[in-house]
């Protein structure tokens, strides 16, 4: 019994000597908002980083509850408490989702909530501390935006010559490649006034149905703006593949090569290539 | 962050499709939208006004941001009070095409969008809400 | 949009008509009525719907367009469809929208040299 208490009474002066550190730590961290909730889930305690991160000075947001850091619907659902029974279930819960800064932005967050127990085991409040992955967010845009440049730079519409654009297509295609490129070439063709499209699908290995049937409404999306498709590069196999699609090709004009392509499209502009050498 | 796009509009009168595209268009640019998608969406809400208006006269179009994590979308929903559909199968076929004068432009405006689901009752009446999704 | 501010303008034998942006149902109408009635008046050969500043073009207004293409079909003449946007040109074919026998040409210039060259080939047949 009297052990006990000299244990309790050491642990007690060690808890005192290690609560001054601890507040040195939470106070000296900026990166991570670490915050003390009381067991109803007001804020009891706030630090630099929250402050930083979520943007409530220690004075704003003390005693307030802590669902104004999220979404409104979040709050509608409940969110905030079912979070701290988590906790309190399982000792901790953790979660990457929206919160909501004091000057309304939101930002994805990744949070820990911990249950605080006495020694009793009574629930004596939460911590919460809390991660902005803005950051982490934005690196993932950067690469997500590299991804569809890389896209656009592998299947380019260039203009060759004035009303003629040429967009070889190299690779497998996907529904989402497919479509983007619909889009661009009808962009493109809008944004040099040309007549004429050649689309070379020489480089296409296959091609499946939902592909075929974008090809095909590309085709017919050229056609509304005024402009034709040229389609050139059709290997025997994708052939079968849009004949066993059931795909009539008999309104598109297809050549084998590019370059017999061209000649279709300066026959459509009405242009002749004339060699320089004159012939007597 | 965009602003939380909501909000009711009664369909009344043929006017009111008109209007009904406007308020979309609104709502998918403020939303950050692509022209393409925008032109999307507001054709698809053109469609389901019309239908409203031409099989029930009167009803009402609901919009609203809605979240699905990080991801961020427009649900639009039209409901009317008007005879229902009585074949939803057939009406959904895409042979059912609007450009013949039938159909309801259903399956096409199920085409430009990322999501539909459609629930009518003959003699009840007839819900369609489509949602699209910007694209991350 | 006031049916009224439609302007059809009289072209050598041709007719161009602009079609505003977002045009309600009446003024679609309101543009169909306009343009026989100037196909009568001028006798034109051919018909230019300028939809350059169209945003949005939907099943009655692609319905619309194909009645008038075949009316004025009936009363001798074609019709192009001039300057559609890419992003309505997108729309329509999902959509499954049908223009019926409409031309269509980059711009109203290359829909007016479409229409004549229509012309010249009808008349050496």
């Amino acid at each position: 019994m009297k052990r006990q208490t000299k244990t309790t009474s050491k642990s007690k002066a060690t808890v005192l000597g290690s609560e001054d550190s601890f507040r040195m730590l939470v106070e000296s961290v900026t990166d991570y908002a670490i915050v003390m909730l009381d067991p109803e889930g007001h804020v009891v305690s706030w630090n630099p980083g929250a402050e930083r991160i979520k943007g409530y000075t220690q004075n704003e947001i003390v005693g307030k509850h802590f669902s104004c850091f999220y979404p409104p619907e979040a709050v509608q659902r409940g969110v905030p408490e079912q979070e701290l029974k988590a906790a309190v279930k399982d000792g901790r819960f953790e979660d990457e989702g929206l919160r909501v800064r004091k000057d309304g932005t939101q930002f994805w967050a990744n949070v820990v909530i911990s249950v605080l127990r006495d020694q009793k085991g009574n629930v004596r409040g939460f911590a919460k501390v809390t991660r902005d992955l803005t950051e982490r967010k934005q690196a993932e845009e950067r690469i997500q935006q590299q991804s569809r440049e890389i896209m656009e730079l592998s299947t380019p519409v260039m203009q060759v010559w004035q009303g003629v654009v040429v967009a070889p297509l190299i690779g497998s295609l996907d529904s989402e490649r497919t479509q983007q490129f619909m889009e661009r070439l009808l962009d493109r063709i809008v944004e040099t006034n040309s007549p004429v499209a050649l689309v070379d699908i020489m480089g296409v290995p296959t091609v499946d149905t939902q592909t075929a049937q974008h090809l095909i409404e590309t085709v017919s999306a050229v056609r509304l703006l005024g402009a034709q498709v040229v389609l050139t590069g059709v290997r025997p196999a994708i052939a079968q593949t849009l004949v066993h699609l059931g795909i009539d090709l008999s309104g598109i004009i297809t050549r084998s090569s590019l370059s017999a392509g061209l000649l279709v499209a300066f026959e459509v502009l009405n242009l002749q290539v004339v060699s320089k050498i004159a012939s007597r | 962050m965009k602003d939380r796009q909501q909000g009711e509009f009664r369909i009344e009168s043929e006017s009111d499709i008109v209007s009904a595209r406007k308020i979309i268009r609104n709502a998918a640019v403020c939303l950050g939208f692509g022209l393409t998608d925008v032109t999307r969406i507001v054709t698809a809400a053109s469609e389901l006004t019309r239908n409203i208006y031409v099989h029930a006269r009167s009803g009402v179009m609901r919009w609203r941001t809605v979240n699905n994590g990080p991801d961020v979308g427009l649900e639009v929903t039209f409901e009317d009070r008007g005879p229902g559909i009585p074949d939803l199968a057939k009406a959904m076929e895409v042979g059912f095409s609007t450009g013949s004068g039938l159909g309801m432009g259903l399956p096409g405006s199920k085409r430009l969008t990322d999501e539909m689901t459609i629930s009518s009752e003959v003699g009840k009446g007839t819900t369609v809400v489509v949602r699209k999704w910007l694209k991350s | 949009m006031s049916a009224e501010s439609i302007s059809v303008i009289k072209l050598r034998g041709l007719l161009l008509v602009t079609v505003p942006a977002d045009p309600d149902d009446t003024t679609v109408l309101a543009l169909q009525e306009k343009v026989l009635e100037a196909m009568v008046q001028h006798e034109s050969t051919g018909l230019v719907l300028d939809i350059s500043t169209v945003q949005t073009l939907d099943s009655f207004f692609a319905r619309t367009v194909v009645e008038t293409v075949q009316m004025v079909s009936i009363m001798g003449g074609r019709t192009v469809l001039a300057g559609m946007r890419a992003s309505v040109a997108v729309t329509v074919t999902q959509l499954g929208l049908s223009m019926g026998n409409a031309l269509t040409a980059l711009d109203v210039g290359r829909a007016i040299e479409l229409l004549n060259a229509e012309a010249s080939k009808e008349l050496r047949v």
